[in-house]
Formats: C-alpha cells, structure tokens, sequence
C-alpha cells in the first residue's frame, strides 16, 4: 500500500510536467487548431536561454526573463512562419512544426554542445526529500506541482476575468463573429502562441533539474504530453491538466507492477489513448465537432 | 501501325523502360564520365544500392500517398506499417524457409489486413486526433516488438540478423556471370515498384480513388453519393498497408540487420514530410518524393558545403537546421510540392514569357518578384 500511495506521489510530480506541456499544446490547438510538434524544442531552447542568464544573475530574473524570451519568440514564430501556411491544406502547419522541431534543435546543439548541463532546482524547493509517513517525496517534483496548480489558476484567471483572454477564447470559437466584433484575431493568434511559448519555457525550466539539460530532454517528455493533451481533448485546458496526471501515474503504476520483464510504459500509454479515443474521439474533455451541413 | 508506335509518349516510355533496365550496367558503360562535373556523381556502383533503395521508398511512399494524400487520413505512424511488412517478412524467411516472393506476397497480405483492422478505430478520429494516435503506434512499436510474447519471433532487441540467419534474395545460378549480387538487389526491388505505381495509377483512376478523393474533399458529400464511407476509408488503410508491407519486406533485403530501431519515429515523419515535398495525391509526385528521401541527407551535405565560411561557423552542426529550415520555405514558397510545381510550369508557354520579359523593366521585375515572395506573410485579417 505504501508503496501503492509513493508511486502515485511520484507519478503525480512526473505528470504534472507531461501537464505543463500538454497545456502549452492545448493553448496553441484551441487559438489556431495546429497541433504544434514544436512545442518540446521550443521549451528546451528557452531553457538553455535561461542557462545563459543564469551565469550573469539569480534564479527569478533569469526566470522572468527568459519567460518574456518565450514570449518573444513564441509570437515571432507565429507571425513569419505558421501564419503563410494557415490558409493551405491541414497537413501545412503540420509539416512546418516538424521542420521548425529539427532546425531547433539542430541550432541548439550548434551553440551550445551535446552534453547535459546542470540546472538549478527552484530556489524554494532545494534541500532533501519531504516525508510523509513512509512515503518520500523530493521536493523538486512538489515544485513542479506547485507550479503546474499556480499556472493552471493563473490562466483561469486569465481567461475568465481579463478582457483579452476573452477575446481569445472568442476568437478560438468562431473566428469570424470575432472579427466582426472588432477582435483583432491575427493578434489573438499570435498572443495564443505566445503564451503557449511562455508555459512550456516554465514547464522546461522546471523539468530541467530533473531529466538534466540536453538537446534531447524533451523527447521522452513531449510525447506523453501530446497523449496527455489527447486523452483530455485538445480544446481543453483542464482535461490537458487531468490527462496529464493520469499519464503520468498510469506510467509509474505500469513500471512498478510490471510482471513481466519487459518494460511496457511506452505501450500501456498507448493503449490508453487508443481506447479512450475510441470511446471518446475527442479526449475526455474536448468539445465534440458539430458539423453542419 | 508504326506510324502508332512512333508517337512521342509511345518512344518517352520504351526510353524509359530501357533506362530503368540498364540502370545498373550505365555504371561500367558510362565510366568515362565519372570525372565530368555535374555528371559524374551517378557512375558510381553505390548508385545501384540507391536505386533499389529508391524502388523500396516508391512503394512506401505511394502507399502512404494513397492513404493521406488521397484519401485524406493524415498517419504520422506509417512506420509502423512498413515495420510490420519487414517483420513478417523477414521471419518466414529466416525461419519458416519460405519462398521468398512468397514471403514479400505473405507480408504485403498480412500487413494490408492489419491495416484494415487498423483503419476501423480510425474511423471515428478526425484530424490531429488521428495524427496523434498513430504517432502514439509507432512511438509503441519498439516496446511491443521487444515485449516477451513475440520475442522469440522478432528476437527482440538483438534484431533479426540477416547475414547469420538467413539469405536475402541471390542471384539465380544461371545468370550469376551477368548479374552481381547488387544488381541483382536492385531488380528485385525495381520490378515490383514498376507494378506497384502502375497499379497506384490505375487505383486513382478508378472508382476506388475516386471515392478515396471525395471522402478527404467532404465527407458528407461523398455519403450523399452513396459512398459507403466507412468501407472506404478502412479499405484506404488496407490499400495503403499493403504497399507499406510489400515496401518493408522489400526493404529487408539490403538491410543487415533488422531491429526494433529500425522504423523509428523519425523515419515516419520524413516520409510524411518527403511527401509533401514530392506532391500530396500525385503519383508523380510520391516518385520525387522517394527520390528525395534516398537521397536526403546527400541533398543537404551538398548544400551544407556551397554555404560560404561554412568550416568557421561549423556549419556540419546545423544539418538539422538546414533540413528544417528547406522543409519551412518549400512549404511556404510551393504548398504543392515539386509535382504541383511542374504542373504549373507544363501550363506556362514559352512565348508568353519572352513577350512578357521584353516588355518589363528591370525595376519592376524586381518590384514583382518582392511582391511575389513577401505574398505569404501579408496580414489577411482586417
């Protein structure tokens, strides 16, 4: 049982990041319907930006900063490279997000080298592992969760009470009446990216200490957190949060009570998005597509 | 009768046949040219490994043509697929001693019927939701081939070992003085990629394609016609399986050794991304597209060295970049991919231009031509 209770501890910590990035996901499909391929690279490169600053300053300027470095680039990168292919066939932006995953990471390894670097963890949870009982759990993964909670309040908040978000979510639910409204939707879209950019640059920065900084953290990362953007619906915020959880315990519970030898995480997370898809084709918490003849 | 047979598509074609039949004899007949700039980089033995490579990648890629560009079901996970053909392949011949053309048959069968099967919970995903699920299959499969209950047929992670444990195709005796053992590989593979675009050709055209084109183009419309939807849409995933399994079994053969690894994640997307560089539902186009996936990474090292100042700026370190940065801009400047670009200029009359150029200024050729490339990241909204 202890064991039981430490191992969904552990895998509610490993989910809330496959969360973090699922939401990033979440934000860029909801504004623009691209599932952004992207989104990992884009995460570790402002993470190593963040690695840069953090040679010249402290933990929370670097933070900051780096987030506001997201934002730039999240936005650029809507602006000059998915708005010239938003117009074309849905597999355009696809492709565009695969080339922009291998320029940047490409680029990364150019500047910065192949070999992992140390992060610092968030000043706040440094020091050992918290105990409750017999369970342990490090205080890097309560950070994480931490965070993932304060972020996923501060968008509600965002969304629900701010002018802005509203237009946005406007804008995500039917382009056009918003353009008549006087939403200036081109900047929504942009803005959608952004943010986007400034979640997974915080979800990166906090796994970081974690799975050590390399050019290749995110490939075991980004691909539960599309499952997990999956599983919850991609229009959704919350069920992003809710799959990645789930993900994220399912997979630590599928490594402990394995019976046999060969691992199968990978494959019981795929099951799991085969069949929830199956029963639910748009995630748990998606919006079902209506279509109108 | 002659009259007939001496027409230009008539004569482009026998051209062809001869070309394709020589292919790997051009290497000893043309050794002269071997030093030539520009022509000699194709008198080369390699080019024969490439072709058949090529031959392979054309049936893949028709087959995963078939699948998203015609019939509109997008499949990051096409690996899968091709993995599974190999498998199935490679297994009967190395250890049930089955013939081989039997074997490729077998596993284009086999992996067409998975496809099928496939296709069914495929049905009720649009979109990225597919994209996503089919990404998650290919991201599963090397767990699935390593996993216990079929590793005493895949042998797991050690992979199956050609050389040690079975034979790829030989040449048969009698003709072993004329044909080397990579000449021999690349008919092996070239034939069945002759049948299999026509056969692609000849399905577009048919009732089969077209129900295939209506379906992507609107789904509900193509209900109204009477198309069984569902039907089609499960036989678009078989169809297209069947060519990933023959390509896969076919890709055995010039491959060592056969591993877990061997379709990865990667693999599958640069085939969608080659495709859409070639030309979406074109058959000509699938054939660019596998031109350019044999020949990916010498495309961009030959472009790697015409970039100026490139040893000071490390530029063999930006490989990846300049990949992804030429799949960015093709994708931009020509939507359509280089079959769609050739069709284009098929429409454009030679007179026309030269009319055109001596009328225009320098200057406002330039004006044009801006206009032209800064056309894509105008604002439409307002």
């Amino acid at each position: 049982m202890e064991q039981f209770i430490q191992q969904v501890a552990t895998g509610l910590a490993t989910g809330s990041i496959y969360a973090l990035l699922a939401l990033a996901v979440v934000l860029i499909y909801r504004s623009t319907e691209v599932v952004n391929f992207a989104q990992g690279e884009m995460a570790m490169l402002t993470t190593f930006i963040a690695w840069t600053f953090l040679t010249s300053m402290n933990y929370w300027l670097a933070f900051f900063l780096a987030v506001l470095v997201a934002l730039f680039i999240g936005a650029l990168l809507e602006r000059v490279l998915l708005r010239p292919v938003e117009e074309g066939p849905v597999l355009n932006p696809i492709i565009v997000t695969l080339g922009l995953f291998t320029a940047l990471n490409s680029v990364v390894l150019w500047r910065y080298g192949g070999d992992p670097k140390p992060f610092p963890k968030v000043p706040f949870f440094e020091g050992g592992p918290f105990s409750v009982g017999a369970v342990a759990i490090s205080r890097a993964n309560i950070g994480v969760f931490c965070a993932a909670v304060v972020i996923m309040v501060a968008l509600y908040l965002f969304f629900t009470y701010t002018k802005v978000g509203l237009a946005m979510r406007a804008t995500a639910l039917n382009r056009g009446a918003s353009r008549l409204v006087g939403i200036r939707v081109g900047q929504m879209l942009t803005l959608g990216w952004a943010l986007s950019a400034a979640v997974g640059a915080v979800a990166g920065m906090l796994a970081a200490p974690i799975v050590a900084l390399s050019t290749n953290m995110m490939f075991g990362l980004i691909l539960f957190a599309f499952a997990a953007a999956v599983l919850g619906g991609l229009t959704s915020p919350l069920g992003a949060i809710l799959g990645g959880l789930t993900l994220g315990v399912v997979q630590n519970l599928a490594a402990t009570y394995n019976p046999t030898e060969s691992s199968v995480d990978l494959a019981i997370a795929f099951l799991i998005i085969v069949v929830v898809l199956v029963i639910r084709p748009t995630g748990l918490l998606g919006k079902r597509a209506v279509r109108r003849v | 009768m002659v009259q007939s047979l001496l027409r230009p598509r008539v004569l482009g074609l026998a051209l062809l046949g001869l070309v394709i039949l020589g292919f790997p004899y051009f290497n000893t007949m043309f050794e002269f040219m071997s030093g030539w700039p520009f022509f000699g980089w194709w008198v080369d033995p390699f080019r024969i490994f490439q072709a058949g490579r090529f031959g392979v990648w054309i049936i893949i890629l028709l087959g995963l043509n078939l699948l998203t560009g015609y019939s509109g079901q997008i499949s990051l996970g096409h690996g899968a697929f091709v993995a599974v053909g190999a498998y199935v392949a490679a297994i009967l011949m190395t250890q049930y001693d089955v013939h081989v053309i039997l074997a490729v048959v077998a596993a284009g069968l086999f992996t067409g019927a998975v496809g099928f099967l496939v296709g069914a919970p495929a049905l009720r995903l649009t979109g990225p939701y597919l994209a996503i699920a089919t990404l998650a299959v290919v991201i599963a499969l090397p767990q699935i081939l390593k996993h216990d209950l079929v590793s005493d047929w895949t042998l797991a992670s050690q992979g199956i070992n050609f050389y040690e444990q079975g034979t790829p195709p030989r040449t048969p005796e009698m003709l072993e003085d004329m044909v080397n053992k990579d000449q021999w590989l690349y008919y092996c593979t070239i034939v069945p990629a002759l049948i299999m675009t026509v056969l692609a050709w000849n399905i577009t055209r048919s009732r089969l394609g077209r129900a295939f084109i209506a379906i992507r183009d609107t789904e509900i419309g193509a209900q109204q016609m009477g198309i069984d939807v569902a039907l089609y849409k499960m036989t678009a995933f078989g169809v297209s399986s069947f060519y990933a399994g023959i390509g896969g079994a076919l890709f055995v053969f010039s491959e060592a050794v056969l591993g877990p690894a061997t379709f990865d994640i990667v693999i599958s997307l640069t085939m969608l991304a080659v495709l859409v560089l070639g030309g979406m539902a074109s058959v000509l186009g699938s054939i660019f597209a596998a031109a350019i996936m044999t020949m990916r990474i010498e495309i961009v090292d030959t472009l790697v060295k015409l970039i100026p100042f490139g040893e000071e700026l490390r530029i063999d370190a930006l490989r990846g970049a300049i990949y992804g940065g030429l799949l960015i801009v093709a994708i931009i400047m020509g939507p359509r991919g280089l079959a769609g670009g050739i069709r284009e200029l098929a429409k454009v009359k030679p007179s026309a231009i030269i009319e055109r150029v001596r009328s225009l200024r320098v200057a406002e050729v330039l004006r044009i031509g801006t206009q032209r490339l800064l056309q894509p990241f105008r604002r439409r909204d307002r």
